[in-house]
């Protein structure tokens, strides 16, 4: 075991002095339950559910006619029309036209950036308030034309005289006209998000029994929670939905090991992969509430957690050298030594599910000594995670993933479990971020109570 | 006024049905020459436990320009009550005829919001039957209640002229008001209303007047084109005037020129705020940008 606190060494960037920056807090958040995709809100655009969970905030906090100092959020599955998705959705709302708003886009770390993003915007003082968001729905997802039906289309905008017209349309066949629905394919592999992970699940030898068990945590304590009212203050019914549809609990470890594999199963390797230890398609919209201490006690509004600290990794996955989801391996340990942490000191861990098999590889990546030398600079492996404190309400095998909106998700209920939670070992309670997302990328956050 | 004696019906009557009995009607008093007299209906109608489709609800709030919310917009509990009130006009008893009947101009009142998921009671009648200097005109008024509650939820007075009739016993007003010059302001959006607008409102709404949905259909009834409808319109200037409203407001409109379409609409929107610029109202204005003619106006204010 390492020792925990030690920064690792090859941290080569150190936080900028705290003293000079205000603290970024979170004051709260609000999502709509997360539907499986065709359900209740099949119909419902991203603008709608944005929307939806935006008005649920302004309403807990007051924030109707407030101007905010700005506000971001994304969606990973995005029509053109939705080029100002954050900003329509600020129009649609009781907040002031006044406040200003911007998209982002980072696959699943979307959520997470624009927390990041906006906390740093207010630890500088260029803002005093600042609403985070994100949105997805795979029902309502953009079809595209074929790419020889669009270069028609564009070429017959183009032509200026009927004989040029006829010539253009003369291109067009049949085939042209099959449209082009989005998958969740990487671009350079074509492998989908899945297949990727079942070769990283199969190298890091994780076994279908540990991924079910993982899974069956999730939907337990994600059922409990809801039984303790825990998301009373953090959700608000859409669509005649009040809790997230994915939730089975019911489930036991016999029901999920009765799946059938429906990824890897063309690898070699045992297919260890379900539908139940894999997130389902999801739609949902998440938003959090950021603000500096001044804002917040001028609006009477509590202070759950502080915005410590966020990082970003990226893998060469494209041709194995690492897994697809793996960058908030690389992440973690940098974002710890950089704030000198070890896993000792966080009192909870809500590291995201894409799959379970995503999970469990990472937490196997830091106790091996192997990897955490070669491949992170460590002198030995970099711990392990204390179970207990992992995805303690739940995370996506149960609530779903709507790709952009996870990372609302966890800020908001991690804010609340550690202003709840108050102090640890006579310091403030902390809480470890981590999203895995496509392209081979991570994002990672600390927050700390308040 | 309050509410006449009311006879409950099973269930919502059938636009389509109610369409095809009027024009029946019309027919049998083209042969017959017979006419219902000169009063309302002393009865009104009720439907209890009336529920929104959620399909159509948020096919209704795209169509219009509102987010897809769970509250059902005004405009959508007018088409959700719209079937009673013209089963009140088609009545036996009903003195007017129901088709070519125009709408002239119509007022909500949005006291308490209604969640889509709730069941509601809704009553509809006639009354105020008056001469217009055109014909006849009377007011169809219908309420919104949660199912077995007291409490007032909308109210919705929709006004409507029967052209060229009129009864025994109902003047005229003596002298007709003068229409003012309208002179268009800058406008603050333009719709671009294509010839499908007609048929996309029925399909959400249920009202399938023939009057709205082709050119044919409505040459058929004397217009030379199909028209949108007005609460379509109404529906999406108080889209258009958005959050701002809160949950209580009322909102008013008066049609003038009828939107032929494919048409394209200019609007003004004025926001009227109070010294602490707390939003009062905010009126409307839409005319057609080419002849410079008025179509529509009123007003969304606040009920505080």
């Amino acid at each position: 075991m390492p020792d925990n606190g030690t920064p690792a060494p090859g941290a080569m960037t150190t936080p900028a002095a705290a003293t000079q920056l205000r603290k970024a807090v979170v004051v709260g958040g609000n999502r709509i339950p997360f539907a499986r995709t065709g359900g209740a809100y099949t119909k419902s655009s991203n603008q709608d559910m944005l929307t939806a969970a935006l008005d649920g905030l302004i309403a807990r906090f007051g924030l109707q006619d407030e101007r905010i100092g700005e506000v971001a959020a994304g969606a990973v599955l995005k029509h053109s029309r939705d080029f100002n998705l954050t900003r329509e959705a600020v129009l649609g709302s009781a907040l002031s036209a006044e406040t200003p708003a911007y998209d982002l886009q980072q696959a699943c770390a979307t959520g997470l950036e624009t927390v990041l993003g906006l906390a740093n915007k207010i630890k500088l003082g260029q803002i005093d308030s600042a609403i985070a968001g994100g949105v997805d729905s795979a029902s309502d997802a953009p079809i595209a034309v074929s790419e020889g039906l669009r270069e028609v289309l564009l070429d017959l905008n183009r032509a200026k005289t009927l004989p040029q017209r006829l010539q253009v349309l003369s291109r067009l066949r049949p085939k042209d006209l099959a449209p082009d629905a989005p998958n969740t394919g990487e671009p350079r592999t074509g492998l989908s998000m899945g297949e990727h992970q079942a070769l990283t699940t199969a190298q890091w030898k994780i076994s279908r029994e540990a991924q079910d068990e993982l899974a069956y945590n999730s939907h337990r304590n994600l059922a409990a929670a809801y039984d303790a009212g825990f998301f009373d203050d953090l959700m608000t019914p859409y669509r005649g939905l009040s809790k997230d549809s994915n939730l089975r609990a019911d489930t036991t470890p016999e029901k999920l090991a009765g799946l059938k594999p429906v990824f890897g199963k063309n690898l070699g390797a045992e297919a260890t992969m379900t539908a139940g230890n894999s997130t389902p398609l999801t739609d949902g919209a998440s938003t959090v509430l950021l603000a500096s201490e001044a804002w917040a006690d001028a609006h009477d509004l509590p202070k759950l957690a502080t915005v410590l600290d966020g990082e970003a990794a990226a893998v060469d996955f494209v041709h194995g050298k690492d897994g697809l989801l793996m960058a908030p391996a690389f992440a973690v340990p940098r974002l710890l030594a950089r704030n000198g942490l070890g896993f000792g000191d966080i009192d909870f861990f809500e590291i995201h599910e894409a799959f379970a098999g995503t999970v469990l590889s990472t937490l196997a990546a830091w106790e091996d000594e192997e990897f955490c030398r070669t491949r992170l600079g460590l002198d030995g492996a970099l711990g392990s995670v204390d179970r207990a404190k992992l995805n303690v309400n739940g995370s996506s095998l149960a609530a779903g993933h709507p790709f952009a909106a996870t990372g609302g998700r966890i800020v908001a209920s991690l804010a609340k479990m550690l202003h709840a939670k108050g102090q640890a070992d006579g310091r403030p309670a902390r809480g470890l971020i981590s999203i895995c997302a496509a392209g081979g990328q991570g994002v990672v956050a600390l927050l700390e109570a308040h | 006024m309050s509410a006449p004696r009311t006879v409950r019906l099973g269930e919502m009557p059938s636009l389509s049905k109610l369409y095809v009995n009027a024009a029946a009607t019309a027919a049998r008093r083209r042969v017959l020459g017979a006419q219902s007299g000169s009063e309302l209906p002393g009865c009104g109608h009720e439907v209890r436990g009336v529920t929104a489709g959620v399909g159509n609800l948020t096919a209704y709030q795209h169509l219009v320009g509102e987010t897809a919310s769970d509250v059902l917009p005004a405009g959508f509990i007018h088409a959700l009550a719209f079937p009673l009130a013209m089963s009140v006009m088609n009545r036996e008893d009903f003195p007017l005829p129901l088709l070519g009947m125009i709408h002239l101009s119509n007022k909500v009142v949005q006291s308490v919001p209604v969640q889509f998921s709730e069941a509601l009671d809704i009553r509809a009648w006639a009354e105020n039957l008056r001469g217009h200097r055109a014909g006849t005109q009377l007011d169809l008024v219908a309420e919104v209640r949660g199912a077995g509650e007291d409490t007032l939820r909308w109210r919705g007075v929709s006004t409507y002229l029967a052209k060229g009739v009129f009864l025994p016993g109902i003047d005229k007003p003596s002298a007709a008001a003068a229409p003012g010059d309208f002179t268009a302001p800058d406008p603050t959006a333009l719709w671009q209303l294509g010839v499908d607008t007609g048929r996309a409102y029925a399909a959400v709404s249920g009202d399938f007047n023939p009057i709205h949905l082709s050119v044919l259909s409505a040459k058929a009834l004397g217009m030379r084109r199909s028209i949108a409808h007005g609460m379509y319109l109404a529906s999406r200037a108080l889209a258009d005037v958005g959050a701002a409203k809160g949950d209580a407001f009322s909102w008013d409109v008066v049609f003038e020129a009828p939107v032929f379409l494919p048409a394209r609409v200019a609007l003004d929107i004025s926001t009227v705020q109070d010294d602490d610029g707390a939003w009062l109202r905010s009126d409307y204005v839409a005319w057609s940008p080419r002849s410079g003619r008025k179509h529509f106006s009123g007003s969304v204010a606040s009920l505080k």
